[in-house]
């Protein structure tokens, strides 16, 4: 081994870089959405500076944005660590969507229970996570009896849970003096407003301690050390005697519990709602943009933090946008969908890559 | 010269053939290689001596780092399989390359549609050639059932088809018969000879020295990427053939002390594992490994070392017979109730068994041990401080370089990997060591660190299991060997009554005529 003078400090300057090359491929992507997104609105004859401009103030522009911006990432937190969970397990689990469904009806069923305050919040939440946990088994179920896929099954639960949550939305949790929605949950269970006037409720703490929670399963614990064993080698995590089934279970355990408190997050913690439309347009896609944060976050569980802030300031930005820079809605959602793809490109690329490795198949030597 | 040639110009010419991968592994040294028309060119070897790395060249798929090929006299410069296909050369590799839910039709229709791309293939027009040819070539083989319901003989002989459908003149076969049953290999015996009477050119790549002898005419020897020499088949034996292909080099002297040798500690009786493919890979195996013993387990790779070694470690059930570790009950274990009885594994697969290599080095120090009460701390957790002390003991007891605890072990040099699997297996305080091609791919220096590692835990008491194609590692360390050929042990010798020449014969498959000793 030939050690030159300078070698240590060029070693330390690599592991800085190393350090760095996830964040920059993120900013990257970020950049290259944004440049995307404002030519193809200059194309349509919009002002992409001014808006940006208004994406941003609507964003972080004053404490009612910020507060907004929080209210929105607060679920998408969630759903990205259930994708995220999945990756590290290597399992592309997209059912944040029914299970997070699952999660909200629980909530909304125990949430009408009389129970004393702390406990009622306790017992709503537990009974979410359990919902959406309950959910994803299936999916688990089959993987290992049956060998189906879970991209497959997750999608088929996500459909059985869109019509089962409207069937039970309308037909035995509807709000008997208003029809378009559900019946609101007691006040014993309902997180209180952090900013009066805003929508943003004590419920985002949940968020960031069941990420803080999912990090410290994942990182600290023999299980989630067995987890992200078999989601990177499943013949090293045979070897070291992990069982390749118990942590596809616990992925998809763990994942369902995230996605049915986010689920559970938008009726203890949607004023003045506090209970869902009975078209689950409060819900609509929460789940699936779970996916697009977990990727921004590089299926890290603080990274579904920052995943999630982006498309919450993203979403809430959104607004200030149509209004001031007069640019439609849709066009904000193609610009999103731009950023969501760069976003995605290189991250996707990796997981196909571990993916193919799995199956064995070993790309040819040159 | 008795071999039958086409004028002077040989079919095929390979000139100073070297190459080098791109992680440095120099896989081909100044090669030559001559084939004539119409002879059958036996390609002989043991592992890593390089005849698929050459085969590859020749069809086309691997480029040479310099030398040239030579195809008609003329300089071939194949880009590609299909440029080496339109000039007559294909190669049916180890592992095929059929779709599987295809017919064989289809398999063999794939790439002629011609046309466009979007216009209808004529199947029927396809399947009238491909008859004739199957008659021309004495080759029986459905053409309507997809292939993955074929035995794996056929699937075979359907390689074989596709080549001779597109009227190639050389057939470079691979090892064809690593994956045959003997009386499938027969088959394809009788039809190697009938594409020979054909006027088609055969390379015929083995280990076996049997069959070089039975099928060739001439045979090409390499050895650790070096051509040995070049031979006419009828003026060898196969005591010749076998030091070209081990070498006469003397094998450097170890210290090796007289250790006591103990109880057995590892007792294997008519063990019987089927491999992947549902075949049986290990057949009625027995032999006992004891106390300060180092019990050596020669042969050419995929001889049935693989099965055994994950069978002994729990990772591959056993169909017959049992696997008795220190005397505790004979059933069959999940690895880590094994290593709960004192086994370390050292994987002939290092990269891809023994370590993950998107891990760190800290992470990798722990890989079977995550669940050991040594590296618990409050609520069960993991408690990386525990983990990353034992890491860092490790590191430097075993000379592992590395820039930190931190490094992912990709960036390791593959001898300061194995360090690291070798130095987190003897941390599990083991009676028995299971080190299957412990030194493959290592430099010298890591070699010998490894080689006298192993020395010393035999002095220590400790029994080891050792599985090597390395001629040189046998006879460094190895107390008794067994040579293992088609999952059958040859015979098992004390090492000193062993030679090269001799052990060269029993790996190729040839009765030694010494009777066998315990």
């Amino acid at each position: 081994m030939s050690a030159s003078m300078s070698a240590p400090k060029t070693r330390r300057l690599g592991n800085v870089l190393g350090l760095l090359r996830p964040l920059f491929d993120v900013l990257t992507a970020i950049v290259v959405g944004l440049a995307v997104g404002a030519l193809l609105m200059w194309w349509f004859g919009y002002d992409p500076w001014k808006a940006y401009a208004a994406l941003f103030r609507g964003a972080f522009g004053d404490k009612w944005g910020r507060a907004d911006t929080l209210f929105a990432a607060a679920p998408l937190v969630l759903t990205g660590l259930t994708f995220a969970i999945g990756v590290r397990a290597g399992l592309f689990n997209i059912g944040a969507q029914g299970q997070m469904l699952m999660g909200a009806l629980a909530a909304v069923a125990v949430g009408i229970l009389p129970l004393p305050p702390v406990v009622h919040q306790t017992v709503t939440l537990g009974a979410a996570m359990l919902a959406g946990a309950l959910w994803g088994l299936p999916a688990a179920y089959l993987k290992a009896t049956r060998g189906v896929h879970e991209v497959i099954s997750t999608i088929m639960l996500n459909w059985v849970a869109r019509w089962l949550a409207l069937y039970l939305a309308v037909r035995l949790l509807s709000d008997p003096n208003r029809a378009e929605k559900t019946v609101s949950v007691l006040a014993s269970t309902r997180f209180s407003v952090v900013i009066p006037g805003s929508d943003l409720t004590h419920v985002v703490w949940i968020s960031v301690l069941f990420a803080l929670f999912i990090y410290w399963v994942l990182w600290h614990t023999p299980a989630g050390y067995g987890l992200r064993c078999t989601g990177l080698n499943q013949d090293a995590s045979r070897y070291a005697g992990i069982n390749p089934g118990k942590s596809v279970n616990l992925a998809f355990i763990l994942g369902g519990m995230a996605a049915g408190l986010a689920g559970a997050s938008q009726i203890v913690g949607r004023p003045p709602l506090y209970g869902m439309y009975t078209d689950l347009s409060t819900l609509a896609n929460l789940g699936f943009d779970g996916i697009a944060v977990a990727l921004l976050g590089r299926n890290h569980p603080i990274g579904a933090i920052f995943g999630a802030l982006f498309f919450g300031a993203l979403n809430t930005g959104t607004h200030m946008m149509q209004y001031q820079a007069l640019v439609p809605l849709e066009m904000v959602r193609v610009v999103q969908g731009v950023i969501v793809l760069a976003v995605a490109v290189p991250e996707l690329s990796k997981i196909f890559r571990v993916w193919s490795l799995f199956k064995g198949h070993q790309t040819v030597k040159k | 010269m008795s071999t039958p040639t086409q004028g002077n110009v040989p079919l095929l010419e390979a000139r100073a053939i070297d190459k080098v991968y791109p992680d440095g592994t120099v896989a081909l040294e100044g090669v030559d290689f001559t084939v004539l028309t119409g002879e059958v060119h036996g390609l002989l070897g043991e592992n890593g001596a390089g005849k698929t790395t050459l085969t590859k060249i020749l069809s086309g798929l691997l480029a040479q780092t310099s030398g040239q090929v030579f195809w008609r006299g003329q300089a071939a410069n194949f880009k590609t399989p299909l440029d080496a296909l339109r000039q007559g050369i294909g190669m049916v590799h180890q592992h095929f390359a059929l779709v599987n839910p295809f017919t064989a039709l289809e398999n063999i229709a794939l790439g002629q549609e011609g046309g466009n791309g979007l216009s209808s293939v004529d199947h029927g027009k396809i399947e009238q050639r491909l008859r004739r040819v199957m008659v021309e070539g004495g080759l029986d083989a459905p053409l309507d059932v997809p292939v993955e319901l074929l035995p794996v003989g056929v699937q075979q002989r359907i390689e074989i088809l596709k080549l001779l459908y597109r009227d190639v003149k050389l057939l470079i076969l691979d090892e064809p018969t690593a994956v045959l049953t003997p009386q499938e290999a027969d088959d394809l015996f009788v039809a190697l000879r009938k594409f020979k009477d054909t006027g088609k050119t055969i390379v015929f790549i083995t280990h076996k020295l049997r069959e070089v002898l039975e099928l060739t005419d001439k045979i090409t020897v390499l050895r650790r990427g070096k051509q040995e020499g070049s031979v006419v088949t009828s003026s060898v034996d196969s005591k010749q053939l076998a030091t070209l292909m081990v070498g006469h080099e003397v094998i450097p002297g170890v210290e090796r002390s007289q250790t006591q040798v103990g109880k057995v500690v590892l007792s294997v009786k008519d063990l019987e594992v089927k491999n992947d493919l549902n075949d049986m890979a290990v057949r009625k195996l027995s032999f006992e490994v004891r106390q300060g013993e180092i019990f050596g387990i020669a042969g050419v790779e995929g001889n049935g070392q693989t099965e055994l070694g994950e069978a002994i470690s729990g990772l591959r059930a056993w169909e017959g017979g049992r696997v008795q570790l220190d005397g505790r009950p004979e059933e069959q274990l999940d690895p880590q109730s094994i290593y709960a009885q004192g086994l370390a594994h050292i994987p002939e697969d290092r990269r891809r068994v023994g370590m993950v290599l998107e891990f760190s080095v800290m992470e990798n120090s722990i890989l079977g041990l995550q669940s050991s009460p040594r590296f618990r701390g409050a609520f069960g957790r993991l408690d990386w401080n525990k983990v990353r002390k034992n890491a860092a003991e490790l590191i430097e007891q075993f000379d592992v370089k590395a820039q930190g605890l931190n490094t992912v072990v990709s960036s390791l040099s593959g001898g300061n990997q194995q360090k690291l699997v070798v130095g987190r297996e003897l941390g599990k305080n083991p009676k028995f060591i299971l080190a299957a091609q412990p030194t493959r791919g290592l430099d010298i220096g890591a070699t010998q660190y490894i080689r006298d590692l192993l020395m010393a835990l035999r002095g220590e008491g400790i029994a080891i299991l050792l599985i090597s194609a390395e001629l040189d590692e046998i006879f460094q360390l190895a107390d008794r060997v067994g040579v293992i050929y088609e999952g059958q042990f040859m015979g098992v010798y004390p090492t000193e009554a062993l030679n090269r020449e001799r052990i060269g014969l029993l790996m190729g498959g040839m009765e030694s005529e010494v009777g066998q000793t315990v």
